[in-house]
């Protein structure tokens, strides 16, 4: 039983980890997201198309590989050699835009399926392109884009466990460590109900937030 | 005085000719309905008398202000470069202007997320920076007259249509407007709501108030409108007095198109 302790008191130091991930992710990823939704949409071709050509590439790519890319490059590409005080910041970077390019397109989607009629009444009215966007279509997409935020809020929690590929001591290494040395498949199990554990709340949490918005269709 | 003026205005859709030299005005406190089938152009008019849409040449007032002049045969938008809604919607002048009229739609296009007060309010508050309980103030009047008093905190999803309906005329009304447009304002709605429309605008036209009713309901044409269009293919045919044009028609193809509604 002590045995049990020491291995999940571990876990929850590796648990911490991930949930720096988890959070700095969503806290920059989502309003980056929005950010690159805009020119995404743009009239301008050439903008759209180059944003079009980032998220192809941001969707296209294992996340694994573009967490290799952010740590390494600077030194392969540049000859920087930034160490270990790196490796955190191009966790957070790579995983903030990898989600902000999904985040953009479920944006872009919920901005769009918003009806044309809205835009029309909007402009008879007399409310400007920025007004239009932040008093009628903004509330309006954030309840459209709950539940497919929602999916991606979850995916983020497993990804986290991404992180080892640069040798960053989140849960599922820890996991795998204690498991590697103690010949035992228990702190795997732990970690595994950790995951689940955490995405429960999230659900709980994102159906309140869906809920909340009920009061209209 | 008119209070708006169309002229000369021409419109393609990819050299699809939708609307060919419509010239009309409307003076003040007078109920003009435009009457026509389906694909005649009504709709596009309207849109373009409310800049949801570009004419490709003629000219457009609104009491003294022309908005549109046409500068060797192409219509000039005052303060537009480029003819798009992104620009439209950055044009101050045009801003100001849009005060001038209302829109009721078909299909309401209420704002779903904001209260009936909200939806009424808002605009004039937001956008004509009118004061705000003078505003708040106005819209319980016209909610009133709408019968919808009560439903002032209910959300556009609590009503139906005709009530939806009734929050979008409160809404046009209270931006004050000097002319109202109605873009086939009861289509959506089955005949007992629609009655319930009809009544109200009635009573709005017995204010004097002056407003353009595209509509399909022959009768109620008849017995509101002081004059009638008929339009077909992008043309006026037959223009006059409301009771005289749909009693007794002079142009055969009107006639053909007033002879479906008879029954």
């Amino acid at each position: 039983m002590a045995n049990l302790n020491n291995i999940i008191i571990q876990i929850i130091g590796g648990a911490g980890a991930s949930l720096i991930i988890f959070f700095s992710t969503l806290i920059i990823s989502l309003p980056l997201g929005l950010l690159i939704t805009f020119p995404r949409m743009s009239k301008f071709k050439p903008l759209s198309a180059f944003f079009v050509f980032i998220i192809s590439l941001l969707r296209g790519t294992p996340l694994m590989l573009q967490l290799i890319v952010w740590y390494y490059g600077p030194y392969y590409l540049f000859g920087w050699t930034l160490g270990l005080s790196w490796r955190v910041p191009a966790i957070i970077i790579g995983f903030s835009i990898n989600y902000a390019a999904y985040f953009a397109e479920i944006f872009r989607s919920g901005i769009q399926s918003i009806p044309i009629g809205q835009y029309e009444a909007a402009s008879v009215l007399g409310y400007n392109k920025s007004q239009t966007f932040c008093k009628i279509i903004f509330p309006q997409m954030v309840k459209r884009v709950i539940p497919p935020v929602t999916n991606e809020i979850i995916t983020l929690v497993k990804d986290t466990s991404l992180a080892f590929v640069i040798t960053y001591s989140e849960m599922f290494t820890v996991a795998k460590q204690i498991a590697a040395a103690k010949t035992t498949i228990i702190p795997l199990f732990v970690a595994g109900l950790f995951y689940y554990v955490f995405n429960y709340i999230v659900a709980f949490v994102m159906d309140k937030v869906e809920k909340s918005f009920n009061y209209y269709r | 005085m008119s209070v708006f003026e169309i002229k000369n205005c021409k419109k393609s859709f990819n050299d699809i000719k939708v609307l060919d030299d419509i010239s009309f005005k409307v003076d003040e406190g007078e109920v003009v309905s435009i009457i026509g089938s389906s694909g005649s152009g009504k709709t596009t008019l309207l849109r373009i008398c409310t800049f949801l849409e570009f004419m490709d040449d003629g000219t457009l007032t609104y009491l003294d202000d022309s908005i549109v002049k046409s500068i060797d045969g192409k219509a000039s938008y005052i303060g537009q470069k480029d003819l798009s809604l992104d620009a439209l919607n950055k044009n101050k002048d045009l801003t100001r202007i849009k005060g001038y009229f209302g829109l009721v739609f078909q299909n309401f296009n209420l704002f779903p997320h904001w209260t009936v007060l909200k939806n009424v309010t808002d605009a004039p508050i937001y956008v004509q920076k009118r004061d705000k309980n003078e505003v708040i103030e106005k819209a319980f009047i016209y909610l009133k007259k709408m019968g919808l008093e009560s439903k002032a905190y209910c959300y556009p999803c609590e009503l139906s249509g005709g009530q939806q309906q009734r929050v979008a005329i409160a809404r046009a009304l209270c931006l004050e407007p000097k002319i109202i447009y109605f873009d086939e304002p009861t289509s959506a709605l089955d005949p007992e709501l629609t009655s319930e429309i009809l009544k109200v605008i009635k009573e709005l036209a017995s204010e004097k108030r002056t407003m353009v009713i595209v509509t399909h309901e022959m009768s109620f044409a008849r017995d509101v409108a002081d004059r009638v269009i008929f339009m077909d293919n992008g043309v006026i045919v037959e223009e006059g007095n409301a009771y005289d044009l749909i009693t007794n028609p002079k142009k055969d193809r009107t006639k053909k198109f007033l002879m479906k509604y008879d029954g």
